[in-house]
């Protein structure tokens, strides 16, 4: 049986993106409102394959620029172009208004109605035809929700080079020619709202059906919401604040945990759904992986689990994960007691659940805790006992924590 | 080779030159605020010469692209490897600042022959010399760029073949991809390792890989081609923050066990000590008993860093030997034999490759710290030298790399070439070895020759594996160390088929070494005057590597050519244990269609002869050579005091606080010992004593007995006390 494209696009790109619709979970029963905006008042100013993609996106509708205001996620293809004072403004109330923006391609001309966005929403300096218009070696997504369901992403065509990316900016995609790197996609999440930018946006790319997906979950992740398919990512690094070999796991809504399998514990837990590892990657000597967002939980007692007491010297081991569905179980030895534990995301981000499921065993197995003054942390199946909490059934079983962040919390 | 000299002495005033060299290296390797105390050493006023020319190809005068000069000599004690190394421009102009004295100078590029020279310079002179390099023969192997998934970065850092023939292939960002053999399509495998540096791969779907935190068992159990499982093997040893303390391997043998290994932290750069894994120790095992700088930071801060380890398939992690400075390159002999390569610093004189024995100790000293019964017996170095195994094969520095990556056998049954059962091993640098081992009274030893320099081969041959094709994959990486221009990734080299014109083997006689061809050769193979021999030894020392020391040349005296011109028996004056011969043939010797030899360099370490003895000898060679000396001449003396030694030792004999040097007119001094105490000094050379600053180079590889000879007479001459009267 052959399949054509449409249906091959639509099972491959639309079909997981049902999920875009409105959940008991996500936000109210609304689609999720984007406004197309290409480099000029004519609605043609947007690239028509473009706008049919996110017109047959399921939970998702189109609006024009007069209803800018309506939109969650406004998406620009270079830009707004040169618009008449009162539409100029409109952006940038927009751009103002704590709303999604993803933008495709900027360029300075593009935005010259809104003179400030490049040189200060944008979050780096474009710096003119990049390697000499070399074609691209490597293209590197690094894990965000955006590349959910993206596989490969290639493209040889000349793009526009980056630099001085802003200190909030998150670099998600970046080309390299030789030895020269720039920035290919990077998001910004701030008071203003959260922002996308990705530079390629020549007529190639926005035929590939990989970059559309992108852009349909850039603007999923723009407007807040759920990004379909999106898993946690589960990356070995040096953290900061951390032994080296922690384990940065971040989902795609937030938060991230720093997983520190020397310690037994989560030496934190940040506002975030991403991290940084280039510091460790781009040069010979290295620094540890960079976070971004407040941190509102922190460990730093040795190791949480014990056997038999909670002082009892318990012999730690880290032994590894498996992934379900992208969600990992970790696995730990308690003084050669199986233990393993599932840690899943708040579905609002600021906090997650902890799964222990223990192995049997006839010495009670103790959990410690530390005051907390950024998170409220509950439990469920397990017997607190002051500062700690004891599961003591011979056969095994489950315990839950549940840590969530406290309303403005933060210690750092 | 050819070498085209064109005289010019000039005086020059070069010392902010000089500076910014001696600085640079300080820099790079000590820090800033190391570096900001070194400063004032620096800052005093040194006589310094240069060293300049360009490197042109030797029949159009055309610069040779990717050049570099490299410069060693006793003066340089104290810098990385006792050397300079400058990397030529598109001009291939090089200019090289260095103290008076005298210096080996080779020239290096990829797909020419090797230049050398031995230089001498006066404080103040300007030597041009310009080297004109031949181009080698084009070898019958074909280098090939293997195109990588757009979205994988080219760090590669380990290879390996399923037994279904899948190409695996670990990257430094932490994925491991799998080109399938069914179809030739890419897939991740696994994401997410912290810098996978080695793989083996069992099956498809069931793959081991170290990366710095652990050994990994990654898992496909569902069938959808990408690992669900991420299985911790081993985790054992200490880590820290440090960049420089790479887990290297892996390699598995015929009953299942893994080999990994550690390699020392980078002491002062990036240990963060609040988050070490495991005990902390950061005093060395042998304190480095100088005042300045520890010569080489690479220290064993962490459990059992500079160790190889063993993981039995049940899982149990055991720690396998010891020694080891940087141990890159793990790997498993036909034989089942574990032999891991080392990188070159302290204690580790030049590059090497190591049978490895279970409970041995191959050199360095710092990873003792760990070992169950030796931690606190404080060694000396005699007890160092005594318990240390010597490695199966030297590799020199130069024209056999800077670090050697992982070697691996040629089991092709042929596929590759005439060289099966021999062990092949690239480089940082752009370049392929071969190795020839053999059994000498129950120990591994050897020939090592070049074998592939160009061609396009890149740097950064890390780890290798040979393809069910018969061609030998090499992953590149070197993240940092020098410029790639995005030349990483991976690479296979395909034979096509053509007898390459090469020494095959080289082993060891009674009298001498055994040379056999890969094709017939012409009678001119079976003239003594067609090979060079010389023999030197290395410095075991907390020195940064060591320079060639105790070389001497040593006479071919028969040469026997086999009637069906495929082996020639050499004998030699004399063959002795404890040395590496170095080989040249003559590019006069080629075959029997007129092809001369692709690679004309060997270096064969003799660690043993057949009947056991390790221990040299005594030797007619020195005894030849000392014969005709003279009893020193101090007008002699006077001028080889003047080019090597005032610059340390001042111009009035009295030392210099700075460098650490004695005052030879004080009553009681260095010169109330004996000649031959003095002339063993300044042969083998000495290590500081507090509150000295730097070594006493070896002199004994750079001035002729005669010269020392000399320099002794006006040492007493000039400087010695006199009697009160």
């Amino acid at each position: 049986m052959r399949v054509s494209i449409v249906q091959r696009l639509a099972f491959s790109v639309l079909l997981p993106l049902l999920a875009l619709l409105p959940t008991a979970t996500g936000r109210a029963a609304d689609l999720l409102r984007v406004c197309l905006i290409g480099p000029g008042p004519s609605p043609a100013a947007f690239p028509a394959g473009l706008r049919a993609v996110l017109e047959k996106t399921p939970g998702v509708a189109c609006v024009d620029f007069a209803q800018l205001g309506t939109a969650e996620v406004a998406l620009f293809y270079r830009g707004p172009g040169s618009r008449p004072a009162g539409e100029a403004k409109a952006v940038e109330e927009f751009l103002h208004s704590r709303s999604g923006v993803v933008v495709l391609g900027a360029t300075a001309e593009a935005w010259s109605a809104v003179p400030e966005f490049v040189p200060r929403t944008l979050g780096a300096v474009p710096g003119g035809p990049w390697a000499g218009g070399a074609a691209m070696s490597v293209i590197n997504m690094f894990p965000h929700p955006i590349f959910a369901g993206v596989t490969r992403f290639e493209t040889t065509q000349p793009m526009t080079g980056y630099a001085k990316l802003a200190d909030d900016a998150q670099m998600i995609l970046e080309g390299t020619v030789g030895e020269e790197t720039t920035p290919l996609g990077w998001v910004r999440r701030g008071a203003a709202g959260r922002l996308c930018h990705l530079v390629p946006a020549e007529t190639g790319v926005l035929q590939d059906a990989n970059y559309q997906r992108i852009v349909v979950n850039a603007v999923a992740w723009a407007a807040g919401r759920p990004v379909p398919d999106a898993k946690p990512a589960v990356q070995r690094t040096f953290m900061p604040d951390s032994h080296p070999g922690s384990i940065a796991l971040t989902f795609p809504n937030g938060p991230g945990v720093c997983l520190d399998p020397v310690r037994g514990g989560i030496n934190y837990l940040w506002d975030g759904d991403f991290v940084d590892l280039r510091p460790r990657w781009i040069t010979k000597q290295g620094a540890p992986a960079r976070i971004f967002g407040d941190v509102f939980y922190v460990e730093k007692a040795p190791q949480p689990l014990r056997l038999g007491a909670p002082t009892a010297e318990s012999k730690f081991r880290f032994r590894g994960y498996g992934l379900k569905d992208g969600v990992p179980e970790f696995h730990y030895e308690i003084d050669g007691r199986d233990v393993y534990e599932t840690i899943t995301a708040q579905a609002d981000g600021q906090g997650i659940v902890r799964t222990f499921r223990v192995s049997p065993g006839t010495r009670t197995l103790w959990m410690n805790f530390e005051p907390q003054p950024g998170a409220e942390v509950t439990t469920r199946g397990l017997e607190r006992d002051g500062a700690a909490g004891r599961f003591a059934a011979p056969g095994g079983g489950e315990f839950v924590v549940e840590i969530r962040r406290k309303a403005g919390g933060a210690i750092r | 080779m050819s070498t085209k000299y064109f005289a010019g002495v000039a005086q020059a005033s070069s010392l902010l030159g000089w500076l910014m060299q001696a600085v640079q290296p300080a820099l790079r390797g000590m820090g800033f605020l190391l570096c900001f105390a070194a400063l004032p050493a620096l800052a005093a006023p040194a006589p310094s010469a240069r060293l300049s020319g360009r490197v042109l190809k030797a029949d159009s005068d055309a610069p040779v692209p990717r050049a570099q000069v490299r410069v060693e000599g006793p003066t340089l004690v104290g810098r990385e490897n006792s050397q300079i190394i400058q990397k030529l421009k598109a001009d291939g102009r090089y200019q090289i600042d260095v103290p008076p004295g005298a210096y080996d100078v080779s020239v290096t590029a990829p797909d020419f022959e090797e230049a050398r020279a031995r230089v001498e310079v006066k404080a103040g002179d300007v030597v041009e010399r310009s080297y004109g390099l031949t181009a080698l023969q084009r070898s019958p192997y074909r280098v090939e760029t293997l195109k990588l998934p757009q979205q994988m970065i080219g760090e590669v850092s380990g290879v390996a073949f399923t037994p279904q023939g899948s190409l695996v292939v670990t990257n430094r960002r932490g994925d491991v991809w799998i080109r399938r053999s069914v179809d030739g399509g890419w897939r991740r495998f696994a994401t997410g390792l912290y810098e996978g540096f080695g793989v083996v791969a069992p099956d498809e779907s069931e793959i081991l890989v170290v990366q710095r935190p652990e050994v990994t068992r990654l898992r496909d159990t569902d069938g959808d081609g990408v690992a669900d499982v991420y299985e911790t093997v081993a985790d054992d040893w200490g880590i820290t923050g440090s960049y420089h303390e790479f887990s290297y391997g892996l390699a598995r043998d015929r009953a299942g066990n893994v080999y990994a290994s550690s390699g020392l932290c980078s002491f002062g750069r990036g240990v963060d000590l609040p988050w070490v894994r495991g005990p902390l120790q950061t005093a060395q095992y042998m304190p480095w008993t100088g005042t300045g700088p520890v010569p080489d930071g690479h220290r064993s801060v962490a459990a059992f860093q500079g160790w190889a380890f063993q993981i039995t398939p049940a899982g149990k992690w055991i720690p396998y030997a010891s020694g080891f400075r940087q141990p890159l390159g793990v790997g498993i002999s036909p034989d089942d034999e574990l032999f891991i390569s080392d990188c070159p610093g302290a204690w580790i004189p030049t590059s090497t490759l190591t049978h490895v024995e279970k409970d041995a100790f191959y050199g360095h000293p710092d990873g003792l710290k760990w070992h169950p019964e030796l931690k606190d017996k404080q060694l000396t170095i005699a007890e160092l030298t005594a318990l240390r195994r010597p490695p199966s094969i030297y590799l020199p520095r130069g024209l056999m790399g800077t670090s050697p990556g992982q070697p691996v056998w040629d089991r092709t049954a042929g596929k590759f070439g005439p060289f099966g059962g021999q062990v092949f091993l690239g480089d940082v640098s752009p370049l392929l070895m071969r190795v020839d081992l053999e059994k000498v009274a129950g120990a591994w030893q050897g020939a090592a020759f070049p074998f592939l320099r160009g061609q396009g081969l890149r740097l950064g041959g890390m780890h290798h594996a040979f393809g069910p094709d018969g061609a030998l994959y090499i992953a590149q990486t070197v993240r940092g160390w020098m410029s790639t221009e995005g030349n990483e990734g991976l690479q296979r080299i395909v034979w096509n088929g053509e007898t390459p014109v090469e020494i095959q083997t080289l082993r060891l006689s009674d009298r001498g070494f055994a040379l056999r061809f890969t094709t017939p050769m012409a009678p001119t193979a079976g003239e003594v005057a067609r090979y060079q021999v010389k023999r030197f030894q290395y410095n075991y020392h907390p020195q940064d590597g060591s320079l060639r020391i105790n070389q001497v040349d040593v006479p071919v005296t028969a040469a026997r050519l086999a009637a069906d011109g495929l082996t020639v028996e050499l004998e030699l004056l004399e063959v002795q244990p404890g040395y590496v011969y170095e080989m040249v043939v003559s590019r006069d010797v080629q075959n029997r269609a007129g092809q001369p030899l692709l690679n004309t360099t060997a270096y064969y370490t003799l660690n043993r002869l057949h009947n056991g003895e390790t221990k040299p000898g005594p030797t007619r060679l020195v005894a030849k050579a000392a014969e005709p000396l003279r009893p020193g001449d101090a007008t002699r003396g006077a001028e080889v005091y003047r080019l090597n030694c005032m610059v340390c030792h001042q111009a009035d004999g009295k030392g210099s606080p700075q460098a650490g040097t004695p005052d030879y007119t004080m009553a009681g001094g260095p010169l109330t010992k004996s000649d031959a105490e003095l002339i063993a000094t300044i042969t083998n050379g000495k290590l500081p004593t507090p509150p000295a600053v730097l070594p006493m180079p070896p002199w004994g590889n750079v001035l002729p007995p005669q010269a020392i000879r000399d320099v002794v007479a006006y040492l007493r001459q000039t400087y010695e006390p006199k009697p009160a009267r």
